[in-house]
């Protein structure tokens, strides 16, 4: 495809894994279906979630670009417009602040709007109507908006600058917004149909890295939702603990499978919903572990990691036996170069040193 | 860039004001008022709203003035015509996406004076309950109008999604926004035109070219000669009206709802006045030539105007003008009163209101500022 993405494209003829072909671009691939023993992927336990929640509830509907016939840049919306018709599967032209003004009357006048992001990068295309109407407007009014604002974000692709960025901090940082980054398919299903019953603007940041790579069994009860706000351990451990969300709760994961060779017991914490934070739930594991290390894939200044630490330094510092260490990519933007993007995301080597470093302390 | 800026101040003709004249249609004033289907009720109404919105912008500046007034007044004196005729032309299911400007518009449209005020002095019978103030207010709940917010012009693209509502529940029903002629330099403006355009949603967008933004000139602001042709990249009708008339905007703006709400689309009106006070309270606009405003101000003030009309037309006598004028100040009167009489917001609850389900808009539900 003679796009921006073909660069990235290219790039991923180099990997090693079939299973990893398509995950940085458009997705020329289908979406697919669960495998034979009903595991799901992260993209299909997505588009699940969006198929249920249309299906329950008509005044559900989806906006964005290239959604309908072509089925979404990564083929989320793959065939629903046969299902459900142009109007709730609504293409856009390349506007992104009135996609997301759309979506905002559409709430006030009763609609369930979901936006689509091509990719999440382009929130900031939309960021004034995001932070400006759509956080501020029940605080100042009284008026609900439950619309849910979605979009592949995160890098480790080779996508390159424009299409690896992490967002989440200027979401959570601006009030009035719900912010879900769920790493494992179950919880991504589970948290999507919350956000979609959610009388709240929901900004639920998918991970491009995780879409293809990681499948499980997930429910089929339509029913079935995860609770917006609540972290989730996923490795239970008593030496460490590791406060990850997104895709860096898989290599946290990877770490702790390598480090237990070594002795040190590690705690993987999946934040699974950015803000509101589950304050408890990080002070509890670091209650277990007494040592703590953030563990994210936005920049690191300014950003998340100073959040949760600020919560352990603020509520919990007896509970410590260590300085909290920080791990996440510096502030320069998401390069390109393999070389280069791996310098920038944490890589399990990284979180193998610090852990070790960090038990030592 | 000045001489660009010259020769087109030159195209457009003495003062921009170029619109059509009295009776768009180019009949007698009476003519146009059997033609519109007005009654006297309705034209008296019409008047009521103009002088309405007349008496309290200047009473409100005056209290600015005096420092009893706190915050920020944007005065929309001058620009009645366009803000009651364009409001005048909706029902009460229709929607009203205003901006800081166009309180006169969102009276028109039903909100209550008291509440208004007590939302210029933070208090809990606002509108917003002191979460915001002055002009940023509005009533989804019975007025139907969006709680104007300060970026411009933010609210475009959100009528576009109300629009898209009615649309798509096949409700007759027809969403109208305003912005300022310096509004449509911004990208948003453009696109939720396209976006209207596109999916024909039943929209009316309205620009009050008040001739400035700020201190800048539609000369150094707008490369076209009208901002209505700008409809033309759109694929929708653009029209220039004379926002002295009041008349003349009402026609044209119901011609714009009802075409919307036939299922016809969108369509854009320019209407040309000018803001005879500066930008804010704080802003003596001496950048606006004296001799062009005390034009306006004699010749082309909307409220004397369409009295003079209401007079000569017989529709009202002295009497009732007279009547009018008592009542509302009498409103005003009581509206202050009201204002100063309501509480302050408990200072506890300023984390409050933010999330949909942490209950503090259902309380005192009586006060209902803005809810569904
Ligand atoms: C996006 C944005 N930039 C700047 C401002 C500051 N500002 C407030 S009003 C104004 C001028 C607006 O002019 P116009 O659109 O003609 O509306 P008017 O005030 O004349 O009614 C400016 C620059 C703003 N409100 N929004
Ligand atoms: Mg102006």
């Amino acid at each position: 495809m003679a796009t921006d993405d073909g660069s990235a494209r290219g790039a991923e003829k180099t990997e090693k894994d079939a299973s990893e072909a398509g995950a940085a671009g458009h997705g020329a691939e289908p979406r697919g279906k669960r495998s034979e023993n009903g595991e799901a992927t992260y993209l299909i336990a997505i588009a699940e979630a969006l198929w249920e929640e249309m299906e329950r509830d008509d005044r559900v509907f989806m906006l964005g670009e290239d959604i309908g016939v072509y089925g979404g840049a990564f083929k989320v919306t793959e065939g629903f417009i046969e299902k459900f018709g142009p109007e709730r599967i609504m293409d856009t032209p390349i506007c992104e602040e009135t996609i997301v003004g759309t979506a905002v009357g559409a709430a006030m006048e009763g609609l369930r709007p979901i936006a689509e992001f091509q990719y999440a990068d382009f929130m900031t295309s939309g960021f004034d109507e995001l932070v400006t109407v759509a956080g501020k407007y029940h605080y100042r009014s009284g008026v609900r908006l439950p619309i849910v604002f979605r979009g592949p974000s995160g890098g480790g692709v080779r996508a390159s600058n424009f299409h690896s960025n992490n967002p989440e901090p200027f979401f959570a940082h601006t009030p009035g917004l719900k912010v879900i980054c769920p790493a494992f398919p179950t919880d991504a299903k589970g948290l999507l149909k919350s956000a979609v019953r959610d009388d709240n603007p929901c900004v639920f940041l998918e991970h491009k890295w995780i879409y293809r790579r990681i499948k499980e069994q997930v429910p089929t009860d339509p029913d079935f939702t995860v609770p917006i706000g609540k972290a989730e351990v996923k490795r239970d451990g008593g030496d460490l603990s590791i406060i990850a969300y997104g895709a860096m709760v898989h290599r946290a994961l990877e770490a702790a499978t390598e480090l237990e060779d070594d002795g040190i017991s590690v705690e993987v914490l999946d934040l699974r919903t950015v803000w509101p934070l589950d304050t408890e739930a990080i002070l509890r594991t670091v209650e277990r572990t007494s040592r703590a290390i953030v563990l994210y894939e936005s920049h690191k200044a300014f950003g998340i990691g100073a959040e949760v630490s600020a919560v352990i330094a603020e509520e919990g510092f007896d509970l410590l036996d260590a300085p909290i260490v920080r791990l996440a990519p510096p502030n320069v933007p998401v390069p390109f170069s393999p070389a280069l993007e791996d310098a920038y995301i944490p890589q399990v080597e990284n979180i193998v040193e610090a852990v070790q470093k960090l038990s030592k302390w | 860039m000045v001489t660009k800026a010259r020769d087109r101040e030159a195209r457009r003709g003495s003062g921009s004001s170029g619109a059509s004249g009295s009776g768009a249609k180019g009949d007698s004033p009476g003519k146009q008022i059997e033609r519109l289907g007005l009654e006297q009720e309705d034209l008296t109404r019409i008047l009521y709203f103009l002088k309405l919105c007349r008496y309290f912008d200047e009473r409100m500046e005056t209290l600015y003035r005096q420092g009893k007034l706190p915050g920020a007044i944007y005065s929309g004196r001058g620009q009645e015509g366009t803000h009651v005729g364009v409001a005048f032309a909706l029902r009460k299911e229709d929607s009203l996406f205003p901006t800081h400007r166009d309180l006169s518009a969102q009276l028109t449209k039903g909100l209550e004076l008291k509440r208004v005020m007590a939302q210029y002095w933070g208090r809990i019978d606002g509108y917003t309950r002191g979460r915001d103030g002055n002009s940023h207010v509005g009533d989804w709940a019975d007025a139907r109008t969006f709680t104007a917010i300060s970026h411009l012009p933010i609210a475009y693209p959100v009528a576009c999604g109300a629009a898209l509502a009615y649309k798509h529940r096949g409700e007759p029903r027809v969403a109208l926004a305003i912005c300022g002629d310096g509004a449509t330099s911004n990208g948003r403006w453009h696109e939720a035109l396209n976006m209207s355009a596109l999916h024909d949603l039943p929209v009316v967008w309205v620009v009050n070219n008040n001739l400035w933004a700020y201190s800048t000139p539609n000369t150094q602001e707008i490369p076209v000669e009208t901002i209505a042709q700008r409809g033309a990249a759109y694929g929708m009708p653009g029209v220039r009206v004379d926002g002295a008339n009041v008349l003349d905007v009402f026609e044209a703006a119901t011609v714009a709802v009802e075409r919307a709400r036939k299922g016809e689309g969108p369509s854009l009106i320019e209407s040309v006045s000018l803001r005879w006070r500066g930008h804010a309270g704080h802003d003596p606009a001496k950048y606006v030539p004296k001799e062009m405003l005390e034009d306006y101000m004699q010749n082309k003030d909307p409220v004397k105007r369409f009295q003079d009309l209401l007079q000569k037309e017989g529709v009202v006598d002295d009497g009732a003008v007279a009547e009018l004028e008592s009542r509302i100040k009498k409103e005003f009167d009581q509206g202050y009163e009201f204002a100063q009489s309501s509480p302050l917001p408990d200072p506890g609850d300023v984390e409050l209101g933010l999330w949909a389900d942490d209950g503090y808009w259902d309380r005192e539900a009586s006060r209902n500022g803005g809810l569904s």
